[in-house]
């Protein structure tokens, strides 16, 4: 090839770096080198250094290879014409080895600094009101995967640390204060230790905004740390393959300030709001006995009967059946727990949105959940033990009754909230 | 598994040909595939260590083990490394009738000892440790089982040995062949020492 | 030179056994027909078939990376069901690795090995077919699972447990993911036993070992990795395979197993084979380069050295894959730090290749241009490597597509663009013509856009926070632009893979009114090309003495009184004539590849119904033995005249000074 080729070669790598570079300054959710907090920080700042250390080292070479390319181009030999014949250089040899070796022990020192810091955790107790009682809690959230949701366990009355979970299978965790799921609530501004594990296969935590990954390994509970800034919305992705629906298996980190997070402890920490008219049913049902809806019982009355019927083998509402419930009829041991629903703003795995972008709820995702959830993100619920919600076949009727059920399990969040969870 | 090519490589041995390394292709073959068989046993072993308290609650290996039984048929396999010896000088020195014997008595301990090893197994079987039971007691069936394969492995090409010397195919010009077997034989019986160290007698 | 023959030791009893009549078994003659390719023992021509097989698995593979990528092509593509799309990314890697670069890789091994070290053949010519065909069996059992097995393994490559186990995964295709796998880790290990008893063995005399090539020093250490890195994984295959079939406990976490054993298992494995699948090509590079900047290689000795180093390190940072898992942060910041020091080794390859380009008088043929274009993007793969290597920064890259492209442009970028450039170096030798220049730039050029349009955008993707294995994204990540450009690109590597196939039909008709290219048409410097094109099938008339390194160079060049490079002798008079009168050669022989037959059906036995197994193990057992009293060497073959019972290993015809050492 002759001289232009090579140019255009150069050309296409600059081109190719320069939108390289313009990439990256796209408005992506996900994006890992716009940090939100001091860990993903860190780490942003050791990512930059090493980028720019690499891109001169990268385009050295390059710039080498073009020159020397193009400088000792001969073409086709015709003739017995050779070039010096140089088999080596020592010193050269010996120099270039020990340069790289250099440049890396200079990038090690700052690995190591910056790995210990992002696995150092501080002891950083915030006051907090449980059941109007003050605790002094260590910010700390249980996190558990299984196929293909999150959940979030908040132990606010004790501080438990991941040795206190070693040996317990995550199928058989202590019983919590909060627990959701699909969304992390968080205080701002505070370092929140995670406890990490997972109910079935290895799935991955990751809120690139606010830290890098750590594995959800089933039997191991792995210490992880995130810190956001500021009050704000933080998407993550799982990122260890999970089966099926992998892809759909998503979360969210909402940070809100010390007092909207007092605020949100305690709606949480109460039981589900009961319909008007269901009250008797759902006193009978705690108490095993059977009682009927009066005949002219609300919508949400009806819901609360059909969730009992239809519902209560998977998931558990506090104040509903708490007191009988022993766990998903599952792989992993698990449903979301639909105490307080409606006070989140998506579901399904973080992948549908509760609420609609105008506040109002979004009635035809929940009820085409309802319908066939298989539909809306792949499961394997056919199986012989389930993994993911069944088609339970329910009627138009049961569907739109459920749906104003549920839609009494707020509170509803504010309209910020649910602006900024929105997820399409 | 790749072992069950090695009687096949036998007839390659007969002669002494001109080699960079003056070691003949198949002797030297056959030491690079045990280098591999380190690893395959290293893999076994160590996963075995990691998993040998690991039940949740049921009963594991440890907690079976005779270890005067299996001392014992350690002592066998260990004495047949010794008629392994005697099977191949016997062979050099031209003695086939006496190597025949040695041979012979070579895979009949390893026989012994295979017995032994299924009698284990029934036993441990039959107090709760089977293959299904938990992570150690998978390990432990998957560890001894693979050493007993090789094992039947090397009986196999024992008694190949010997019917080819039966049928005064295995002279004394190629010993050679013997002495590959042998290199096998040695390396299983020193691969159940460390095993017998590691899994029986390390306490857990 | 003299004709050294050795002495007839076969016994009678031998020559009645070999002569049983065992009807479609009978031993076969050689020949050219579709039984000689079945029969044959012949280095080059199960070489030929490694890499006809191979490229036939390019395409399957490339097929399934195109599907991939037209899934990802649009947010909430719907091409493929999330269960089709899980199944074709896994076939995806595991037949670009096994069935491809891995196979390919050992078709220039097989072809090679023996021509550059002046060997007849390889130590074990039976082996050396035996291991064709059980990675032929192995590579139809993993595919078969499409057919039989309810979809393809949907696990990834990676295969972590417990989503591998028989409630996350209820389809075969995981069986035949762990029994395949085990099948063809058989093959490889009986080839890497067989290829380095030849290189260590069979190194023509004169030929120590700082004279040895650079790719048949590559593909030694290569065969070493696979040697202890097999093992490892087989020993986890079967862990796999005892609990999906048999119910073993192995990867059961409710039971106290441990989810990352699979991991330290798969690992060891597993980093060492990254290196399987690229020093192949780092030797090619060594071959290539040299021989058309017209310069020997820039510091021989730290080339090889640092190959072995690589070797060597590459123990030691399996867990680089693992920083993630949660195996505590004093062996993260370990296993980072050994990472980051691989680099170095690595490096200095890079810069020697520079140098050996430094000063001299480069022709830019199309080998040259793949090997220039490889060392370039193979650079860029490292350096996005050492950025992995750093722990924390790593926290954000693992499972991201940045990850995709950094493997890709090491994988594709450095082994596979190596390959094809050997491909085009090596063609004449293999088939008497050369591949069409002008269409091999265009073909060059294609994938060097092509990959570079495929790959060079995930990097952003993955910074961006596209994770792998995602069968679809939602538009508002962000994520579209790019993946619609990396789509582009995939289609044009594919058809750059149609301008390479195209270019080998257009090259093999227009061979017929082509000057033929001779024993060396590059200038090239290894012994290879002292060999008639195509290689004659007893490769050389006379095992030649080696005086140095690049022996075929300096049997035509030499220096004078001022240092100036001269002629000596012309390729004609320094080049074998390839008509040494019955050279005696291996004789074919059917038990490999019945052999060979028994392994899937053990397999299909395990899955299905163990009555299966049962003929299979018959073949497998009975063709051993049946090979074990087949002689080496027919009594009736066709070379007639002598025959004598000396190993698979010798050739009779040697040079007289080969008895120095005899």
């Amino acid at each position: 090839m002759r001289k232009p080729s090579r140019r255009t070669l150069f050309l296409g790598f600059s081109v190719l770096l320069g939108l390289l570079l313009s990439g990256c300054a796209s408005n992506a959710e996900l994006d890992t080198l716009k940090p939100k907090g001091p860990v993903s920080r860190e780490i942003n700042t050791l990512s930059n250094w090493v980028f720019i250390a690499g891109g001169v080292v990268l385009l050295t070479i390059f710039v080498a290879v073009i020159y020397i390319a193009i400088k000792f181009h001969a073409g086709k030999p015709d003739n017995d014409e050779f070039p010096e014949q140089i088999h080596g250089n020592s010193t050269l040899e010996i120099g270039w080895t020990i340069l790289p070796a250099m440049i890396m022990a200079v990038i090690a020192v700052g690995t190591l600094i910056t790995h210990f810091a992002v696995n150092s955790t501080e002891a950083n107790a915030m006051e907090i009101q449980v059941d109007g009682a003050p605790q002094n809690w260590e910010p700390t959230v249980v996190v558990v995967g299984q196929q293909w949701w999150w959940e979030y366990r908040y132990y606010l009355s004790d501080n438990i640390t991941a040795a206190d979970l070693k040996g317990v299978s995550a199928k058989d965790l202590p019983p919590a204060d909060i627990v959701t799921s699909g969304q992390m609530i968080v205080p701002s501004g505070e370092e929140i230790e995670l406890i990490i594990t997972s109910r079935d296969v290895i799935h991955s935590h990751w809120i690139p905004a606010l830290n890098g990954k750590r594995d959800a390994v089933p039997g191991r509970y792995s210490p992880w740390k995130i810190q956001a800034d500021n009050p704000g919305v933080y998407f993550g992705q799982c990122t260890e393959f999970c089966g099926l629906s992998h892809a759909r298996m998503r979360m969210q980190v909402v940070a809100v300030d010390n007092h909207d997070f007092q605020v949100w402890i305690n709606n949480q920490m109460r039981p589900a709001a009961v319909p008007a008219g269901a009250e008797a049913l759902v006193a009978a049902y705690r108490n095993d006995e059977s009682a009927t809806l009066p005949d002219n019982a609300s919508a949400a009355a009806r819901g609360a009967e059909a969730f009992i019927s239809n519902c209560t083998s998977c998931h558990l509402i506090n104040g509903v059946n708490d007191l009988s419930y022993t766990g998903a009829n599952q792989v992993s041991g698990a449903a979301p727990n639909l105490t307080h629903l409606a006070s989140r703003t998506t579901f399904a795995g973080a992948v549908l949105n509760l609420y609609n972008a105008d506040g109002s709820l979004n009635r035809d995702d929940l009820s085409a959940w309802l319908r066939d959830p298989a539909a809306l993100k792949d499961n394997a619920s056919t199986d012989p033990i389930p993994r993911g919600m069944p088609n339970l076949g329910l009627s138009e009727n049961t569907i739109s009754d459920l749906v104003a059920y549920l839609s009494t399990l707020g509170p509803k969040p504010s309209m910020q909230q649910i602006h900024d969870t929105q997820v399409n | 598994m790749a072992t069950a090519v090695a009687p096949a490589v036998l007839d390659e041995s007969h002669e002494e040909h001109r080699t960079a390394t003056g070691m003949s292709n198949t002797k030297l073959a056959m030491w690079i595939f045990l280098g591999s068989e380190c690893l395959l046993f290293g893999g076994l072993i160590s996963s075995y260590l990691l998993y040998k308290t690991r039940s949740n609650g049921t009963a594991v290996p440890t907690d079976v083990f005779d270890i005067p039984f299996t001392s014992v048929s350690s002592f066998v396999l260990l004495m047949s490394s010794m008629t392994m010896v005697l099977a191949l000088s016997a062979l050099r020195r031209g003695d086939e009738r006496l190597s025949r014997v040695w041979t012979i008595t070579t895979a009949m301990l390893g026989g012994v000892f295979i017995g032994g090893q299924v009698y284990e197994f029934t036993t441990f079987l039959r107090e709760g440790v089977g293959f299904t039971t938990n992570p150690a007691s998978s390990a432990f069936f998957t560890l001894t089982g693979f050493h007993g394969a090789h094992v039947a492995i090397g009986i196999t090409m024992l008694m190949s040995t010997f019917v080819m010397s039966s049928k005064g195919k295995l002279h004394q010009k190629q010993s050679e062949t013997l002495e590959i077997v042998g290199l096998y034989w040695h390396f299983v019986d020193v691969v159940w020492i460390v095993l017998f160290t590691v899994v029986y007698l390390v306490p857990a | 030179m003299a004709i050294v023959e050795k002495p007839l030791s076969l016994d009678a009893a031998d020559v009645v056994v070999a002569n049983r009549p065992l009807g479609v078994l009978t031993r076969p003659k050689g020949g050219n027909g579709w039984r000689d390719w079945l029969s044959t023992v012949d280095h080059k021509k199960i070489g030929v078939m490694y890499g006809v097989t191979a490229m036939f698995f390019f395409v399957v593979g490339g097929s399934e990376a195109l599907l991939i990528r037209s899934q990802l092509a649009v947010p909430n593509g719907r091409v493929l069901s999330a269960d089709v799309y899980n199944q074709v990314y896994t076939m995806h890697g595991l037949t670009m690795i096994f069935l491809f670069v891995m196979p390919l890789a050992a078709a220039f091994a097989n072809y090679l090995i023996p021509l550059q070290i002046g060997a007849r053949d390889v130590a074990f010519p039976r082996l050396n077919a035996l291991t064709y065909w059980i990675f032929l069996g192995g590579a139809i059992f993993l595919n078969s699972t499409w057919l039989v097995g309810g979809g393809g393994a949907d696990c990834g490559w990676f295969c972590y447990s417990p989503n591998s186990g028989v409630i996350f995964s209820p389809s075969h295709g995981v069986d035949f993911y762990a029994i395949g796998l085990i099948i063809l880790g058989i093959a490889s290990l009986v080839s890497a036993v067989n290829l380095i008893t030849t290189v260590i063995n069979m190194r023509a005399p004169g030929m120590t070992w700082f004279r040895v090539p650079v790719f048949t020093w590559m593909m030694l250490v290569t065969q070493f990795l696979l040697l202890f890195a097999l093992p490892v994984i087989t020993v986890a295959l079967f862990f796999l395979m005892f609990d999906r079939l048999f119910g073993s406990q192995f990867f059961n976490p409710d039971t106290g197993a441990d989810p990352l054993l699979w991991q330290h298992l798969f690992w060891i494995f597993g980093h060492p084979e990254v290196y399987i699948v690229v020093l192949p090509a780092f030797g090619i590079f060594s071959e290539i380069i040299p021989t058309f900047s017209r310069k020997p290689l820039f510091g021989y000795s730290f080339v090889v050295f640092s190959g072995i180093a690589i070797g060597f390190m590459g123990w030691g940072v399996w867990a680089h894959h693992m920083f993630v898992s949660g195996i505590g942060p004093v062996s993260v910041a370990a296993f980072s730090l050994s990472t980051m020091f691989i680099a170095v080794p690595t490096g200095v390859k890079i810069l020697n290749w520079i140098a050996t380009m430094w000063g001299g008088k480069i022709w830019y043929a199309t080998p040259m241009l793949f090997s220039v274009g490889a060392v370039t993007m193979f650079t860029i793969g490292g350096i996005s490597g050492v950025t992995e290597a750093l722990a924390p920064v790593d926290s954000q890259q693992t499972d991201t597509y940045y990850i995709v492209a950094h493997f890709h442009y090491v994988m594709f970028g450095g082994g596979v663009m190596g390959l094809l450039g050997a491909c085009y170096f090596w063609w004449p030798k293999v088939f008497g013509h050369m591949l069409n220049e002008r269409i091999g730039k265009v073909h060059f050029w294609l994938v060097l856009i092509g990959m570079n349009l495929t790959f060079g955008p995930m990097h952003i993707l993955g910074l961006q926070g596209m994770s792998r294995r995602i069968d679809t994204y939602s538009a508002g990540f962000g994520f579209a632009l790019w993946n619609a450009v990396a789509t582009i690109g995939a289609f044009t590597i594919a058809f750059s893979l149609l301008v390479f196939f195209f270019n080998i039909w257009k090259s093999k008709k227009d061979a017929t009114h082509l000057p033929k290219p001779g024993p060396d048409p590059w200038d090239a410097r290894s012994l290879e090309w002292m060999l008639q094109s195509p290689t004659p099938e007893h490769n050389f008339d006379v095992v030649p003495e080696i005086n140095g390194l690049d022996e075929w160079w300096h049997r035509k060049y030499g220096y004078d009184d001022d240092g100036k490079v001269i002629r000596i002798a012309t390729v004609e008079e320094a080049a074998q004539k390839g008509d040494a009168i019955n050279p005696h050669l291996p004789s074919p022989s059917f038990w490999p590849i019945v052999v060979a037959t028994g392994l899937p059906l053990i397999g299909y036995g395990l899955i299905f119904n163990l009555w299966l197994a049962v003929p299979g193990g018959l073949a497998v057992a009975g063709g051993l033995y049946a090979w074990a009293l087949e002689p080496t060497d027919d009594p009736d073959g066709p070379h007639g005249g002598h025959h004598d019972d000396h190993g698979d290993d010798q050739p009779v015809v040697v040079g007289a000074e080969s008895n120095e050492e005899s």
